[in-house]
């Protein structure tokens, strides 16, 4: 019996990731820039969603750190991916510091190196900041993430400063957001589903209990701030990568709250939640710019549709949302087949009470 | 209850939903003529810089207004939002390019439409920047345009007002550092400032501050002790108020200059009777004195919209920047967006009522000319015209 449940779910597996990978080559080669851009930025806010919902949901600490982390991975891509022989152009103030100013790589590189520096800068934060809890840590990993900032807002000759640095080679394909989104989707299901996953979810319910049971908290905690740190430093630069132009103003606090937006309408600790609140909020805010536009029904002109109006329907949605679902979209359950199955029977089963006609003979 | 809500939501919904048919179907019925030319405008309307954003949409939305009309064909802006956003910013070019857009105007601010360049130099589209200063918005972007003036002169014009108005033979500069407008002007302040003065030593002090900052007790005592001729402050509005208003209290009488972001009501009520006296330069309009004949006639339209507001001067560039864009068209002859783009490149003479100008190599309006303005009586105050050779 388990067996064949088992293969059923193999196979709609299968069916599901043909027809998103069929669906990825559709909308690569036959959807315009702007809809690509927004599948990059959606594919963006789910990896960042899912750093800061490592930490936030799964191993129970509050931080509010990711658009420093987020920082270093964007501007190690900016200073290195950038041509040589425009970087003067760039600098036009001040040149750029001589030892790093002959140094080019390429994108995954650069990405790469931007997730592992940002790795370190979580080591490092962590020593001091791990020992806070709850809103002490918040307050922590804030102050982190705005040393960083204006560390780069101060370091001219390898930032630029306030003139941000432009010339960054962008991409229009989705393969390279998308591509890592999927990878740290993966990922991060075979983490949580590993021992180290219920030791973070064992010290997200209780601490002292998961001490009790042997779990070493420093390690657990630090672990889980190193792999959001690095996932936050790829996001970051693949923010770089996508939108060619990046200053220290775009990675102000207020960046964090759009992931901590995402995991609380996704619901705190549920991978696909998040990224399924990614999706609403990048691509639904696109969506809602209707409401920007002029509207002439039945032609009337309705003066409420003018430019800014969608941020008022966006917040009620929102406000909206979070009366219903208090726990997010998907609290902390997880999509799959079982639940879908068990939704589909609970609608039908209330559809069939409601109207005895469809029960059939059987029952009386 | 939770049911009321559920419908109320679903309401919500199929309102918006309906909203998207109304105005697909509105836009269809009157672009299926094919007699509609489009221009997109992105600003930010909303977040930090909406002030902004806001009167530069009131210019375009008038210039428009007064000329709906090229090549025989109606014109149709088409507004966006970019949220004071740079990744927003670059989304919603590209929106405007989904919705067939001839050519782009924007924005209020430097960093949104080097973000937006991006986009709009592969889509190979024309832009037309409206008050964004910075240097790299042009360079190395054949697709973008501006109306205003650059960063590089206007820290210039004020050096020259420093030395040459003022006789100063010794400056103070406070910047804003996270600031690239209040560091691009300063660094060009400085250099220019040095070369007039032929002394290396003529700025006596560089002082920093963050946006944000509320005490500059600190940076103004040290400036003070250096006793600088004068002290170049450009920044954002409600810092740089605040730095006059604590240096008057510190006892500095040297003059404070600074640049266009001053001219902002908020200066004046923030820094009340203290900023009397501040010199800044902006871009040449004044409502009392229009350049042309087109300038006269855009203030009498605009003061029948508007009756009790002043014009600001990036209501005047963003009318300048929607005719500068009919213009090309126009002489293009289709809207052909290389055909544009040649148009646009080889401007010359264009008549703007914020000055006449060509189009330089890097796609910047040359102005040679700025105007100073002076706080008096708690209002701005037109002082005089300086023309860099």
């Amino acid at each position: 019996m388990k067996k064949q449940y088992d293969k059923k779910r193999v196979v709609l597996n299968l069916i599901l990731i043909a027809a998103s990978v069929a669906l990825l080559i559709y909308a690569n080669e036959n959807m315009s820039f702007y809809s690509k851009r927004i599948i990059n930025l959606c594919a963006v806010y789910a990896i960042m969603g899912l750093s800061m919902n490592l930490i936030n949901g799964f191993t129970g600490m509050f931080s509010l750190g990711s658009a420093g982390f987020m920082a270093i991975g964007a501007y190690a891509v900016a200073i290195f991916t950038v041509p040589v022989d425009v970087r003067a152009e760039v600098f036009y103030l001040q040149p750029m510091w001589p030892l790093i100013a002959n140094i080019h790589i390429g994108f995954l590189p650069a990405m790469i190196l931007g997730g592992f520096l940002s790795a370190i800068a979580a080591f490092l934060i962590g020593f001091p900041v791990l020992r806070l809890r709850g809103d002490y840590l918040a307050i922590a990993t804030l102050g982190f993430s705005e040393i960083i900032r204006i560390a780069f807002t101060n370091l001219q000759t390898v930032t630029n400063g306030p003139l941000g640095i432009k010339y960054i080679p962008s991409f229009d394909e989705i393969w390279w957001p998308v591509g890592v989104a999927i990878v740290t989707t993966v990922f991060m299901f075979l983490l949580i589903k590993s021992t180290y996953g219920r030791a973070f979810k064992a010290i997200r319910e209780d601490e002292i209990a998961a001490e009790a049971m042997g779990i070493n908290l420093f390690k657990h905690k630090m672990l889980s701030f190193v792999i959001s740190g690095f996932m936050a430093g790829m996001g970051g630069a693949l923010m770089a990568g996508i939108l060619g132009t990046i200053d220290p103003k775009q990675f102000l606090f207020t960046l964090t709250y759009n992931f901590l937006l995402i995991i609380v309408l996704g619901g705190m600790g549920s991978i696909s939640g998040t990224i399924i609140s990614s999706v609403i909020v990048t691509a639904g805010l696109e969506w809602l710019r209707i409401a920007d536009e002029p509207m002439i029904m039945f032609g009337y002109h309705i003066p409420m549709f003018r430019p800014g109006f969608r941020m008022v329907v966006f917040s009620i949605l929102l406000m909206a949302i979070v009366l219903f679902f208090s726990k997010g979209l998907m609290g902390t359950k997880e999509l799959s087949w079982e639940l879908l199955g068990n939704w589909y029977k609970r609608q039908r089963a209330r559809f069939i009470k409601k109207d005895p006609s469809l029960k059939g003979g059987g029952s009386k | 209850m939770k049911k009321i809500l559920a419908v109320l939501l679903c309401m919500t919904l199929s309102v918006g939903l309906l909203a998207g048919c109304g105005s697909k179907a509105a836009t269809t019925g009157t672009a299926a003529a094919d007699d509609v030319i489009k221009i997109g405008v992105f600003e930010p309307l909303t977040g930090g810089s909406a002030a902004g954003g806001e009167l530069e949409v009131e210019g375009i939305k008038l210039a428009n207004q007064m000329h709906p009309e090229v090549l025989g064909k109606k014109v149709e802006l088409i507004i966006v939002d970019n949220k004071s956003d740079k990744a927003e910013s670059a989304t919603a070019v590209s929106r405007l390019i989904d919705q067939g857009v001839v050519s782009i105007i924007g924005s209020w601010g430097s960093g949104y439409s080097i973000a937006a360049g991006d986009v709009i130099k592969k889509a190979e589209i024309t832009a037309v920047g409206t008050s964004c200063t910075n240097m790299m918005v042009t360079k190395g972007n054949d697709w973008y345009f501006r109306v205003c003036f650059i960063d590089p002169f206007q820290g210039k014009i004020m050096a020259n007002y420093a030395f040459t108005r003022l006789g100063a033979k010794t400056a103070a500069i406070i910047q804003e550092v996270s600031n690239d407008y209040s560091v691009g002007l300063a660094s060009y302040f400085k250099d220019e400032f040095i070369r007039l003065t032929g002394d290396a030593n003529s700025i006596v002090e560089i002082a920093n501050y963050n946006t944000g900052d509320s005490d500059f007790s600190g940076i103004l005592t040290n400036v003070k002790a250096k006793n600088p001729d004068v002290i170049f402050a450009p920044g954002n509005f409600t810092e740089s108020a605040q730095v006059v208003k604590q240096g008057k209290k510190l006892g500095i009488t040297a003059p404070f200059i600074g640049g266009d972001t001053w001219e902002t009501g908020e200066f004046i009520d923030v820094g009340g009777a203290d900023v009397e006296g501040a010199v800044f330069s902006t871009f040449l309009f004044d409502e009392q004195a229009p350049l042309n004949d087109k300038a006269a006639k855009f203030i009498e339209e605009y003061k029948k919209v508007y009756p009790d507001k002043t014009i600001a001067a990036v209501t005047a560039l963003g009318y300048d920047s929607y005719i500068f864009t009919l213009d090309a068209i126009e002489r293009a002859g289709s809207t052909d967006p290389v055909a544009i783009q040649k148009a646009m490149a080889s401007t010359a003479g264009f008549e703007g009522i914020t000055g006449t100008f060509d189009i330089t190599a890097d796609g910047d309006a040359d102005k040679d000319i700025a105007a100073i303005k002076e706080v008096k009586n708690g209002e701005f105050v037109f002082k005089e015209t300086i023309t860099l050779k």
